[in-house]
């Protein structure tokens, strides 16, 4: 249902002088968010190609950042229901809140309005001027209390199936992501591909309006994945708590400074979908959004060579070779180091 | 035992010469030992906090009436500081952690326990006052210092700006290594004050309801009231020290170098998520349990009819809480709980929804019979029921671990707890208020004007947080002072839904200006044969000293009547 | 009751009602250490089990007759923000037999132009395999003290005890990644960091 385009109140006349004050300062977001870039050791590419999501290709290799067209995950304005989600399991919980939460928890309301109602009318004093003395029905009272655990009860079996769901572990090779939070502004690093970190800093607004992007979501670098594929997404903080969150997928988990936290994710289509920090982490919180670009898979591979990153086994391979060979030369060190190695040559 | 309100029962007791003596001024109210003078201090200083709290989030509903940051940088201004880009941003995280701590330890808690509490629990019992009547006053100046902390910490550096942005929940490490600068030690010491303040409290309400009875009121003669207060006592006493040692442990990280929740000295900050929640759940009941009280007084009192299922009722209310500290991480379910913990959480959370049920069918049962009429605490109770009803099903939807991963700190939280609390807690407030008002102050309200007060109050609270479910459902974030434009239409609705509210609010000081100016002197009982509790057979206001001979509550096997035998 | 007697009585209630809230604040302190046991002996949160030899040639015993699959697993580093380190695993995935000893090495190298003493946290994902994951020997059960520009190989040696593949929720899980996070270590503790770290392990 969309409510959107109903007209605006005398509100918005009264703040317009504010707007202005606003406008006014909004180069200091884009000043600020180069700054915080430059901190991080394993920038691949801070930000030299900012805004490049604008522009037609990048560096030739084959990748096209997708345009406002593809935008799938957004909030609509007006709206009173969830995004469309591109999960299963979105899917799964989207079905579970409407279909089972919202009417029985509609119909308990009203339930207790109806019967609120009628105690006002049937029993006001005009109406019914000797009150009963009644203060004890044992049978009514257990039935009070067996019903809402009955309802309850209903609403745990599928509660417990989504869970289950959700905290399915991801396979071995599903391609994984560590999404990092800064203070204020995002890492995506793709530790199977290279090891290379974007930076994912919100789009001056102006610059999101020309690209016809959604100001305050849009991103310079989105955290670009393969669609239809499992994704390992594991997050942790850099300074303070923040929250990886996309509300199309169905998806929230938080990044906590000393600990990594892990999901599977898989998004069924190739999209745009948006997201914002979802924990309190200081000044500019409400300025750090999430934009999670699902390609398809060829795509994604091309997008990641263009960022200096790596496709498949060969490279990792390359590593373990190097590493085993290291470790046989340093072995003998000690009992345990000598054993383990061993294990490693055995296989 | 049917006596009638024409023949409503004389006073027990003889007040003698002493009765109504009262020390001057400064002392009667600055060195105050009256448990009643205590409990109207306690109401006057949370309708000024809330006054302080209701302004901020006017200020908050301002900001958010459209995108865009437009009214920030006026306050940052206004309070002293530096306007700029930065600086107002930490300014609304400073707003938003200044309403939270105000509206709950300044303003419900003062209010229910502090004011109500003092003034009634002492009178329903039977009792002459408080059992530690000196610590009483103790209690009350430490939340009054703690609120001048809070107040005081608005002013000085915390990080980015001035004033502490932490959220009232304080998570390390953004109160810790995130937020330099006193403002968020002033923070902490005032919920230490207040916090102390309360556990004092709590000792004092459990020894006045253990051993201050009136002969003959046993435990389960207590009005439910008393109950309600009994068991938030409890809940404080248990609850309260958890808090004072996480926030004492945020204190020496922050300047003493320890490194309780700091990571790089082997800390976790995921406990002090645990420990806050381990305090924070039970508050949650702190700030409703005695609002439950009070609508079961007033709900049976114009129903003409003794409470329903007394005992469910009571020990309802034991249950919740009980479970009430069982249920804490189903706050942190995003924090990387594993899936066992994760579905503990979330069929033990919903096992509070049968008690709070049991209360719900037992009000309407209260009044099926009865005979119902609609003075203004009994449409406040009625709205309560239902909001509070309202909010119960949304904390059902949350309850769900899976299902709160689309609406953990979204909206639909904030529009979840204020239907609870700035509708339930609050609803249960201003019913108390306009209930007791005639008793505390010996004069009459304008029941058109606390009628219309309700009716303005209901249609502007729900424009404000009925929409905010949509927003949460759509995906807006908690704690955001600006928005992308998708959000507009319904932050639109919600701020203008302020303006209502704020309008209500009007209302009550214009009756509460009338009721002192021009309000009908107040008799005993101006509510008739329903109200049974002792209040009632004394005068309005009571003596200075009541009780000083102890009412004797004769056995009538009926948990109903609290009156004294008649002479 | 007479008035003495009332306040005696008073007295006697006030004093078990701070004695409980006394009790209730010993247990919030309480709660760091407790915490800490809970989440080592558990495994809760993903934390990971401390072995000996021992234990590990049981494990590996126990895995042998069991006929136990391979398991893969992911080395994670992240450094804190104030940190200036290179952190990195030397591998970032490994397979192993489960319940056989592995070892793992993590590289660390300082960039700033001071002696920098560093601590780590880890934990294991998916969180239900902490309780499985045992450390034999590792580089975060003491701090590491690192000159200006020096770089360390840093080892982990580990097993996976067999005892997962009985756990329903644990038993499927075909990747475990184990995840360190070096940070500053504070200030008072970086003197004996100093001490612990004189000999980088090989």
């Amino acid at each position: 249902m969309n409510f959107g385009d109903l007209p605006k109140g005398a509100m918005r006349t009264i703040t317009t002088l504010w707007m202005a004050a606003m406008l006014a300062l909004a180069p200091q977001v884009a000043a600020a968010q180069d700054v915080a870039a430059a901190d991080t050791v394993e920038v691949a590419d801070a930000s030299a190609d900012v805004a490049a999501t604008t522009e037609a290709a990048d560096a030739g290799a084959g990748y096209t950042p997708l345009g406002p067209d593809m935008i799938k995950g957004q909030p609509e304005p007006g709206a009173i229901d969830f995004q469309p989600q591109y999960t299963d399991d979105g899917e799964f919980a989207y079905k579970m809140h409407t279909y089972l939460l919202v009417p029985v928890i509609t119909v308990i309301s009203l339930f207790v309005l109806g019967l609120l109602l009628w105690v006002v009318v049937r029993y006001r004093r005009a109406k019914n001027p000797v009150p009963s003395k009644t203060t004890h029905n044992t049978l009514i009272e257990v039935v009070w209390t067996l019903v809402p655990v009955l309802v309850l009860v209903a609403i745990a079996i599928p509660s417990i199936t989504l869970l289950a769901r959700q905290y399915e572990t991801p396979p071995e090779d599903a391609v994984t992501i560590k999404a990092i939070g800064y203070q204020w502004y995002w890492g995506y690093a793709y530790p199977d591909n290279g090891g290379f970190e974007v930076i994912s800093n919100m789009m001056p607004e102006e610059d999101a309006i020309a690209a016809g992007l959604p100001a305050q979501l849009a991103v310079d670098n989105r955290m670009v994945v393969p669609a239809n594929t499992p994704l390992r997404i594991q997050t942790t903080g850099a300074d303070v708590i923040h929250s990886f969150a996309v509300p199309s997928l169905w998806f929230k988990i938080d990044a906590v400074p000393g600990r990594l936290n892990e999901r599977l994710l898989t998004i069924k289509e190739p999209g745009i979908y948006y997201g914002q920090c979802s924990e309190l982490c200081g000044a500019r919180h409400g300025y750090m959004p999430i934009a999670v670009e699902a390609l398809p898979r060829d795509q994604w591979e091309a997008w990641v060579l263009s960022k200096g990153g790596t496709i498949g086994e060969e490279a990792e391979i390359a590593v373990e070779d190097a590493q085993s060979a290291e470790d046989a030369a340093e072995a003998g060190d000690a009992e345990g180091v000598a054993a383990a190695n061993a294990a490693a040559a055995a296989e | 035992m049917a006596t009638t309100a024409e023949n409503f029962p004389v006073h027990s007791e003889d007040h003698g010469h002493d009765a109504d003596h009262k020390p001057g001024f400064f002392a009667r109210w600055f060195m105050s030992t009256n448990h009643k003078d205590i409990g109207t201090l306690y109401l006057i200083f949370a309708i000024f906090a809330g006054i302080i709290g209701g302004a901020i989030s006017g200020i908050m509903r301002a900001e958010l009436a459209e995108p865009g940051i437009q009214v920030l940088g006026g306050v940052v201004t206004m309070l002293g500081g530096e306007a700029a880009f930065d600086q107002n941003l930490h300014m609304w995280n400073v707003l938003i952690t200044a309403h939270g701590l105000i509206m709950v330890f300044f303003m419900v808690m003062p209010a229910m326990i502090g004011g109500f509490g003092n003034w009634f629990v002492p009178i329903m019992i039977g009792a002459p006052d408080m059992a530690f009547p000196r610590m009483n006053n103790i209690s009350f100046w430490l939340t009054v210092a703690g609120f001048c902390s809070l107040l005081f910490s608005m002013f000085v550096p915390g990080g980015t700006g001035n004033g502490a942005g932490t959220g009232w929940t304080v998570y390390a490490p953004l109160s810790t290594s995130g937020s330099a600068g006193p403002a968020v030690d002033f923070a902490i010491f005032s919920l230490h004050l207040a916090g102390a303040g309360s556990i004092l409290g709590a000792t004092n309400f459990i020894t006045t309801i253990f051993n201050m009875r009136a002969p003959g009121m046993t435990l389960h003669k207590m009005p439910l009231f008393v109950w309600s207060v009994l068991v938030t006592a409890f809940l404080l006493l248990l609850a309260l020290p958890v808090l004072a040692a996480a926030i004492t442990m945020l204190l020496t990280d922050r300047n003493f170098g320890t490194t309780f929740f700091d990571p790089a000295g082997g800390g976790d900050p995921v406990l002090y998520q645990h420990l806050f929640w381990f305090f924070g759940h039970p508050e949650v009941y702190i700030m409703i349990l005695p609002g439950f009280g009070m609508v079961s007084q007033i709900v049976a009192t114009f129903s003409r009819k003794p409470v329903f299922g007394y005992l469910g009722m009571a020990y309802a209310m034991v249950a919740i809480g009980v479970v009430g500290f069982i249920v804490w991480a189903h706050h942190m379910y995003t924090v990387g709980l594993d899936v066992n913990t994760k579905m503990y959480f979330t069929a033990a959370t919903m096992v509070i929804a049968v008690p709070t049920g049991v209360k719900i069918f037992s009000w309407i049962a209260t009044m099926w019979g009865g005979s119902l009429e609609f003075k203004s605490p009994m449409v406040w109770s009625l709205g309560f029921i239902f909001l509070f009803t309202v909010g119960g099903v949304t904390g059902v939807v949350l309850a769900n671990g899976g299902v709160d991963d689309a609406l953990h700190d979204t909206y639909y939280v904030v529009a979840h707890f204020h239907y609870v609390l700035s509708m339930g807690a609050v609803f249960s407030l201003f019913a108390g208020f306009y209930y007791w008002f005639p008793k505390m102050s010996g004069k009459m309200h304008s029941e058109f004007l606390s009628h219309l007060h309700f009716w303005t109050f209901f249609i502007g609270v729900n424009v404000i947080f009925f929409p905010q479910h949509f927003l949460g459902i759509q995906g807006m974030p908690r704690r955001y002072p600006d928005y992308t434009e998708a959000y507009a239409y319904w932050n639109e609705v919600s701020s203008i839904g302020y303006i209502i509210m704020a309008g209500s609010m009007v209302i009550f000081f214009v009756n509460l200006a009338y009721a002192f100016l021009a309000g009908r002197k107040a008799g005993d009982n101006p509510w008739g044969e329903g109200a049974t509790t002792l209040e009632w057979t004394l005068s309005s206001p009571p003596p200075f000293h009541q009780f000083e001979t102890l009412p004797v509550i004769e056995d009538h096997h009926d948990y109903h009547d609290h009156r004294p035998a008649t002479a | 009751m007479s008035t003495v007697a009332l306040e005696q009585k008073n007295l006697k209630v006030a004093i078990y009602a701070f004695a409980g809230a006394l009790a209730m604040l010993g247990l919030g302190y309480a709660a760091v250490p407790l915490y800490d046991l809970f989440c080592r002996v558990t495994g809760f949160g993903g934390t990971t089990q401390q072995a000996t030899e021992a234990d590990a040639d049981i494990a590996a015993r126990l895995a042998q007759s069991a006929g136990a699959r391979e398991i893969s697993i992911r080395f994670d580093a992240t450094t804190a923000a104030d940190m200036p380190w290179t952190f990195k695993p030397a591998q970032v995935t490994d397979k192993v037999q489960i319940g056989q000893r592995d070892l793992a090495f993590y590289t660390a190298k300082n960039n700033s132009n001071v002696p920098i003493t560093g601590t780590a946290t880890f934990n294991v994902e998916p969180e239900q395999t902490g309780a499985y994951f045992n450390k034999i020997q590792c580089f975060c059960f003491t701090e590491q003290t690192l000159q200006p520009g020096e770089e360390i190989r840093m080892p982990v040696l580990y097993y996976v005890d067999p005892a997962i593949l009985q756990d329903e929720n644990a038993k499927d899980v075909e990747q475990i990644t184990l995840s360190y996070t070096f940070h500053k270590a504070a200030q008072g503790a970086a003197v004996q960091g100093e001490k612990a770290a004189q000999k980088p392990e090989s």
